[in-house]
């Protein structure tokens, strides 16, 4: 089938088990999949806007209950919706962020958390990780410390990522914030990998702020996401327009300024809105997708030479390993170089590894059903064993 | 179907409980094509 010119339907998700890192939460349900041909339409979540002409107080359909629902959910005050998590550094960082101050995040930050500083005239100061690639609270209190002695003050904003990008690593989120509030800084929790993936309680963390992403996380369409705030903070990065035109002397509103009026006006907040149940849901079941990680990592450390370089036991399925000393050998004589092990996986119907990648490289089994788990672990030693590598039992 | 598709990826073995789904998913998706017809096509 093709949705154009030159445009195939896109259908990995149905002949693959996809364990691409970045895809594996934002899978769409069923729902998400009908809402997506039903709001594909440019403004068509704008129907029954009627004053004050914003979209957080929409009722049909019920977006505004949507962002009741979502605060709820994640034990903070009040939600907005946002083309992706990275909108909401930039928004959060806009309102904090001057010329020159200095922001805390770590050694293992999204890069655009780096742009949003860079957007806003601030200065990166990251948290050096420990050997086990971990952000600790002692770290963060030693790093605040020397920026004070650098900058003369405290930085004026801080990111925390519960789970880190590279390694999928658990960091405490909760101590970690507990050391910047005692220096006043405020927080924002980026939920890019835990949002949506398992329960997250803002107000426990003790953050000022909670990011999630929709198309990451949340079982919705890119880019949505949402960024959630205590009461303090929402009447700082959600403030209200006080604009007006000199000659036409307008005015507008509600709008929000960092929300750039508003944000998600078809599928992607529908799309997300229509996941949201399976997903308040599937938190509670993180437990579950431990185990078929597990189960793929035992098979994988079978095969001689192959070793986990994310935290172990493991506390996310997003997970990084280092094959040199198994797959990595094999590619030093194969015919297809490096290619052979991505080759073979989607020969089998694993579809996520990078192309070429023997060395290190990282998959996320997120979502996988136990049997399709099984397959994907045989899949591994299957692969070893037919290219001679050593496996043990 | 898109999910029971997803969810068998790649072998598509269905267990029972997923045939019966599928049965009653292709037969309701035969029943709005007949409705189609009748009602686009008279």
């Amino acid at each position: 089938m093709r949705c154009g010119m030159g445009i195939e339907a896109r259908q990995v998700n149905e002949l693959f088990i996809n364990i691409d890192p970045i895809q594996a939460g934002g899978k769409l349900t069923a729902d998400a999949m009908k809402a997506v041909i039903a709001y594909g339409d440019g403004y068509s979540a704008c129907d029954n806007c009627r004053k004050p002409n914003r979209l957080d107080y929409i009722s049909k359909p019920p977006i505004a209950g949507f962002h009741r629902d979502v605060a709820a959910w994640l034990n903070m005050d009040t939600v907005r919706v946002i083309p992706g998590a990275r909108r909401g550094f930039q928004a959060v960082a806009h309102t904090y962020v001057g010329k020159g101050d200095p922001v805390l995040l770590t050694s293992l930050s999204h890069y655009t958390e780096f742009l949003a500083i860079e957007e806003a005239g601030g200065i990166a100061r990251e948290i050096p990780h420990d050997p086990s690639h971990t952000i600790t609270a002692d770290a963060t209190a030693a790093k605040i410390e020397e920026i004070q002695r650098e900058f003369g003050r405290a930085p004026v904003l801080a990111f925390i990522d519960h789970v880190d990008y590279q390694y999928g690593n658990m960091h405490d989120a909760k101590a970690i914030a507990k050391v910047a509030r005692q220096y006043d800084i405020p927080v924002l929790y980026n939920g890019a990998y835990t949002v949506g993936i398992l329960p997250v309680d803002g107000r426990d963390l003790g953050v000022d702020f909670v990011i999630g992403s929709g198309h990451k996380s949340m079982a919705a369409p890119a880019p949505s996401g949402v960024l959630a705030a205590t009461n303090e903070r929402a009447a700082e990065v959600f403030r209200t327009t006080a604009i007006e035109g000199d000659i036409t002397k307008r005015r507008f509103g509600i709008k929000e300024p960092e929300m750039m009026g508003c944000t998600l006006m078809g599928a992607t907040l529908v799309g997300m809105m229509a996941s949201f149940p399976s997903v308040k849901e599937r938190v509670k079941h993180f437990d579950r997708e431990l185990e078929h990680n597990n189960l793929v990592l035992k098979a994988l450390l079978s095969v001689s030479g192959t070793k986990i370089l994310s935290e172990f036991p493991r506390h996310h399925t997003l997970t990084r390993v280092d094959t040199i000393g198994s797959f990595d050998t094999v590619a030093e004589s194969h015919k297809k170089r490096g290619f052979y092990f991505s080759g073979a996986l989607e020969e089998k119907g694993i579809f996520g590894v990078i192309p070429g990648a023997t060395k290190v490289w990282k998959f996320n089994t997120y979502g996988l059903t136990a049997q399709q788990a099984a397959f994907l672990a045989e899949t591994f030693v299957t692969i070893a064993t037919e290219n001679g590598l050593a496996v043990t039992q | 179907m898109r999910m029971i598709l997803r969810e068998t990826a790649p072998l598509h073995s269905l267990d029972n409980d997923q045939r019966i789904q599928a049965q009653r998913l292709l037969e309701n998706l035969e029943r709005q094509v007949a409705s189609l017809k009748q009602e686009m096509l008279k």
